[in-house]
C-alpha cells in the first residue's frame, strides 16, 4: 500500500505530513516553505495559480483571486473568477491538486490516498463538500478527522486513558476552542466555540499603528501611506512579535524608512514587552468568552480538563499561553509546532491506516539515561547514549592501564555525570587472564547489548585470548519518571563543575600518558635521538613525573606540554635525518614511530579533541577521545 | 496379523512424522523469533540513525550559521572603522565591493524589476497604482529588492504594479 498524506486544509494556508519510518515529517511545497497559501487565482493568460505564485499576484488581480474558499464550503453557493463560476469544492481541489503534486515531487512516489482535516464544528454538507474536493483532486479521502482531534492525535493523547482534552486553536485570522473527551482512543467533541474575526492579524494591525503613532508624534509623518515605508513597518511589527514571545525587550531599528524635506528619518524604539502585551491584551482577551461559554456547554468545570492543546502560531506569544493557564487552570502542551500540529496529527491518522505506524513498533523503548563504564581515572565512558532507541548494541575496544596488568574490572554505570561515581553503578565484574603485556596493547572489547525488554547483557572480552565475561542487568529502563528526572535534574545543576573535574582527570590522564609513551621513544629510539634532545626530554620526563606526583593540574599541563615539545623537536629531527638517508631505512624510520606513539607524536598539543592515547586505547572509527581504564 | 503388523507400522509411521513436525515447529519458532529481534533491532537502528542526523543537521547548521556570522561581524568591524572615518565615502565604496563580492562568489544576483511586466515568479505585488500614462501590469515602484541564488528564488522583489484607469 502506497503513502497516505494528512492534510490540513486551512482558510489561509494549508499544511501536508507524512509518516516516514514511524515518524512525521511536514512537506515543503516546491517554493520552499512549510505550507501551501490557499489562494488560487486565474491570471489573465488564462493560467492557473496555486498557493505562493498565486499570492504574489493577488493584489493585481483581485477579481481573478479567491482566497478563504473555505468559509463556503458545503453552502451551495458559487465563486466568480476572471468572469467564470466555480463551486467551493472546485477551488478547494485546485489547492489539494497542488499539494497533491508537491507531495509527489518531495516523495518520489504517486499519492492517492489522504487524511484531511475539518474544523469540529463543520456539518455533515461541509465535510461532504471536502470528501468531494478531495475526488476531484483524485485523492481518495480515507477519513475526514476534526482539527482537534488531529492536534490530540499529534501529542498521542489518544494513548493516555480516558480523559477530557480543550483544544485551543489561535491562528491568524480565526478562534477555535473545541471541548473533547476521549476513551478508548476515540475522541467525542462536547462543545465548540470561537469567533471567526479574531486572529493573529489583529494583532499585527495594532503593532503597525503603535510604531506608526510614535513615529508621527516625532515627526509628523504617517508612514502608513507610503507602502515602501508600510512594508517595511509590517515586517519589523512581526519580528517584534517574534522576537519579544523570547525576550523581554527589542530594538527596532528602521534606518532611512522615510525622507522629510529632502532629509532621511529613521525609526529608532525600544519596544518592551510590557507595551507589546498591552497592545495584544484586548484581543487575547477576546478568546475568554468563549472558551468560558465551550466550557458551560460542554457542562465541565476548569478542573475537568486534563489536558490543554495549543494550535495557530499565535499560541506562541507568552501572553497567550499565560491566558490559556488562566482560562483552563493548566499548563498547555507545546512541545510539537503549533503551526504544524493538525497537519502531524492527520499523519497519524494516515499512518495508523497505512500500517506505516505499527503500534508495536512505535512503542519502542529508548533509554532514559546514558550507559557508561568506569575508565581510567573514575571516568564514565560512555558506550549507549540516553534516548537511544532498544533493541541496540554497542561494542568498543580498551586496554589495559598499567604494564602487565593481567585484570580488567567492568564497573556498568548509569547517569548522566561524567564521573563515574556520581552515577548508578548497575553491576560489576572482572575479567582475568589478561596476558602480561605493556600497556595499551591488550584488545578488550566491552560490549553492550539491550534487548527489547530492556535487559543488558555486558560483556568483555580479551580479543587475544578470547576469553570473556559477562553481566546482566535487569530492569534498568524501568526506572520511574521521578528518578530520571531527578538525575537529569542533578546532572545538569553539576554540569559545570563535573566539566572542571573531568578536564582535570583527562589532564592527568595525558600526562600519565605521555610520560608513558615518552619512555618508551627514548628506548626504542635512543640511538636515533641526538644527545641534546635526549637531555630535553629526560629533564621535561622528570619535571612531568614530579608534577604528577603532586595535585597542581596546571603544573601538570604545563609539563606535558613542555615534555610534548620536546619529543616534537626530537620527532623533526629524526623525520629530518630520515628524509636525507635512502629510501628504504625512511620506511624503516616511518614504520618505527608509528602506530603506538601517534598521538604523543601528533604535534597537536593543542588540539583538545586529539587527546594522548594511552592505557585504555580506544579502537573506534571515530576515535574522539581516548579513553583510559585502570585496573 | 497383518492389518495388526501394518496398523503399527501406520502408528510408527505417525509417532515419525509427528515427531519431525514437532521438530520443524520448534525450529520454526526459533527462526521466527530471531526474526522478530532482527526486524526489532533493524527498526531501533533506524531511529537511532534518524536521530543521529538530527543531531548532524543541527551540526550542519550551526556550522553555516557560523560561517555567515563571521562574514557579517568583518562587514560589522568595517562599517565601524567607515563610521569613525571622517570622510568615509571612499572607505565605504571599498566595503561595498566586499559585500557585492561576497554575493558573487555565493551567486546571488538582484532582480531588476521596474518597467517590467509583472511576473508572480518572481515579484510580490504590494499594491496597485491607477495610471494613465502606462501599460496595464507594468511594475512601476520597487518596495524591497528581490534576489535569486544559484538560478532560484531567492526572494521575490516587493512591487508596486501599474494598473490602466477604467474608462467610466
Amino acid at each position: 500500500m502506497g503513502k497516505i498524506i494528512g492534510i490540513d486544509l486551512g482558510t489561509t494556508n494549508s499544511e501536508v505530513a507524512v509518516i516516514e519510518a514511524g515518524k512525521p515529517t511536514i512537506i515543503k511545497s516546491a517554493e520552499g516553505q512549510p505550507y501551501f497559501p490557499s489562494v488560487v487565482a486565474f491570471t489573465k493568460d488564462g493560467e492557473m495559480l496555486v498557493g505562493e505564485t498565486a499570492k504574489r499576484q493577488a493584489v493585481t488581480n483581485p477579481e481573478g483571486t479567491v482566497h478563504r474558499i473555505k468559509r463556503k464550503m458545503g453552502r451551495g453557493e458559487k465563486v466568480k473568477a476572471s468572469g467564470k463560476s466555480y463551486s467551493p469544492e472546485q477551488i478547494s481541489a485546485f489547492i489539494l491538486q497542488k499539494i497533491k503534486k508537491d507531495a509527489e515531487d518531495f516523495l518520489g512516489e504517486k499519492i492517492s490516498d489522504a487524511v484531511i482535516t475539518v474544523p469540529a464544528y463543520f456539518n455533515d454538507d461541509q465535510r461532504q463538500a471536502t470528501k468531494d474536493a478531495g475526488k476531484i483532486a483524485g485523492l481518495n479521502v480515507k477519513r475526514i478527522i476534526n482539527e482537534p482531534t488531529a492536534a490530540s492525535l499529534a501529542y498521542g493523547l489518544d494513548k493516555k486513558g480516558d480523559h477530557k482534552i480543550a483544544v485551543y486553536d489561535f491562528g491568524g485570522g480565526t478562534f477555535d476552542i473545541t471541548l473533547m473527551e476521549v476513551g478508548e482512543g476515540v475522541f467525542e467533541v462536547l462543545s465548540t466555540n470561537g469567533d471567526t474575526q479574531l486572529g493573529g492579524s489583529d494583532m499585527d494591525q495594532a503593532l503597525v499603528d503603535y510604531l506608526a503613532g510614535e513615529f508621527k508624534k516625532k515627526h509628523d509623518v504617517d508612514l502608513k501611506k507610503d507602502p515602501k515605508s508600510l512594508q517595511r513597518l509590517s515586517e519589523a511589527a512581526e519580528n517584534a512579535k517574534i522576537e519579544l514571545s523570547s525576550t523581554l525587550q527589542t530594538d527596532i531599528n528602521l534606518p532611512y524608512i522615510t525622507v522629510v524635506d529632502n532629509e532621511p528619518k529613521h525609526l529608532e524604539l525600544k519596544f518592551t514587552r510590557a507595551k507589546f502585551e498591552e497592545l495584544i491584551a484586548p484581543f487575547v482577551d477576546k478568546t475568554e468568552k468563549p472558551s468560558e461559554q465551550a466550557l458551560k456547554d460542554a457542562k465541565l468545570k476548569k478542573s475537568d480538563i486534563d489536558h490543554v492543546v495549543l494550535v495557530g502560531g499565535t499560541t506562541r506569544i507568552p501572553l497567550v499561553k499565560k491566558k490559556v493557564e488562566e482560562i483552563f487552570g493548566k499548563v498547555p502542551k507545546r512541545d510539537v509546532d503549533p503551526m504544524e500540529c493538525v497537519a502531524i496529527g492527520a499523519a497519524v491518522q494516515a499512518g495508523v491506516l497505512s500500517g506505516d505506524i505499527d503500534q508495536d513498533i512505535v512503542l519502542l523503548d529508548v533509554t532514559p539515561l546514558t550507559l557508561s563504564i568506569e575508565t581510567l581515572g573514575g571516568v564514565a565512558t560512555a558506550l549507549i547514549e540516553r534516548n537511544t532507541t532498544v533493541p541496540t548494541k554497542k561494542a568498543r575496544i580498551f586496554s589495559t592501564a598499567a604494564d602487565s596488568q593481567s585484570s580488567v574490572e567492568i564497573n556498568v554505570l548509569q547517569g548522566e555525570r561524567p564521573m563515574a561515581a556520581d552515577n548508578k553503578s548497575l553491576g560489576r565484574f572482572h575479567l582475568d587472564g589478561i596476558l602480561p603485556a605493556p600497556r595499551g596493547i591488550p584488545q578488550i572489547e566491552v560490549g553492550f547489548d539491550i534487548d527489547v525488554d530492556g535487559i543488558i547483557n555486558v560483556s568483555a572480552k580479551d580479543l587475544g585470548t578470547a576469553k570473556e565475561q559477562s553481566i546482566r542487568i535487569t530492569g534498568s529502563t524501568k526506572l520511574s519518571d521521578e528518578e530520571i528526572t531527578r538525575m537529569k535534574k542533578v546532572a545538569e545543576e553539576h554540569a559545570e563543575e563535573d566539566k572542571k573535574r573531568k578536564e582535570k582527570v583527562e589532564i592527568r590522564n595525558n600526562g600519565d600518558a605521555l610520560a608513558h609513551s615518552a619512555q618508551k621513544t627514548l628506548d626504542e629510539l635512543k640511538d636515533k635521538i641526538s644527545d641534546d634532545d635526549k637531555k630535553n626530554i629526560d629533564g621535561a620526563l622528570k619535571e612531568l613525573r614530579g608534577a604528577l606526583a603532586g595535585d597542581d593540574v596546571d603544573k601538570i599541563k604545563e609539563k606535558t606540554d613542555k615534555l610534548s615539545e620536546a619529543l616534537q623537536k626530537a620527532s623533526t629531527a629524526i623525520y629530518q635525518q630520515a628524509a636525507q638517508q635512502a629510501a628504504q631505512q625512511q620506511q624503516a624510520a616511518g614504520t618505527q614511530t608509528d602506530k603506538k606513539s601517534d598521538d604523543s607524536w601528533a604535534g597537536h598539543p593543542s588540539d583538545e579533541d586529539k587527546t594522548i592515547d594511552a592505557d585504555y586505547k580506544v579502537k573506534d572509527d571515530d576515535k574522539k577521545k581516548s579513553d583510559d581504564k585502570k585496573k | 496379523m497383518s492389518t495388526k503388523k501394518s496398523t503399527g507400522k501406520k502408528r510408527e509411521t505417525t509417532v515419525k512424522k509427528t515427531d519431525s513436525l514437532k521438530k520443524e515447529m520448534v525450529k520454526l519458532k526459533q527462526e521466527l523469533k530471531e526474526k522478530e529481534d532482527k526486524l526489532l533491532r533493524s527498526y531501533a537502528d533506524l531511529h537511532n540513525y534518524q536521530k543521529r542526523m538530527e543531531k548532524e543537521l543541527q551540526i550542519k547548521e550551526e556550522e553555516t550559521k557560523k560561517k555567515y556570522i563571521s562574514e557579517l561581524l568583518n562587514l560589522s568591524e568595517l562599517l565601524k572603522k567607515a563610521y569613525a572615518d571622517k570622510s568615509p565615502k571612499d572607505g565605504l565604496k571599498h566595503i561595498l565591493n566586499n559585500i557585492d563580492n561576497f554575493f558573487e562568489k555565493e551567486q546571488i544576483k538582484s532582480i531588476d524589476c521596474v518597467g517590467e511586466k509583472f511576473d508572480h515568479n518572481l515579484h510580490h505585488a504590494v499594491t496597485t497604482i491607477e495610471k494613465d500614462d502606462c501599460k496595464d501590469e507594468i511594475i512601476v515602484e520597487e518596495v524591497k529588492k528581490g534576489y535569486m541564488i544559484n538560478g532560484k528564488l531567492l526572494r521575490p522583489s516587493q512591487v508596486i504594479v501599474a494598473k490602466k484607469k477604467e474608462n467610466e
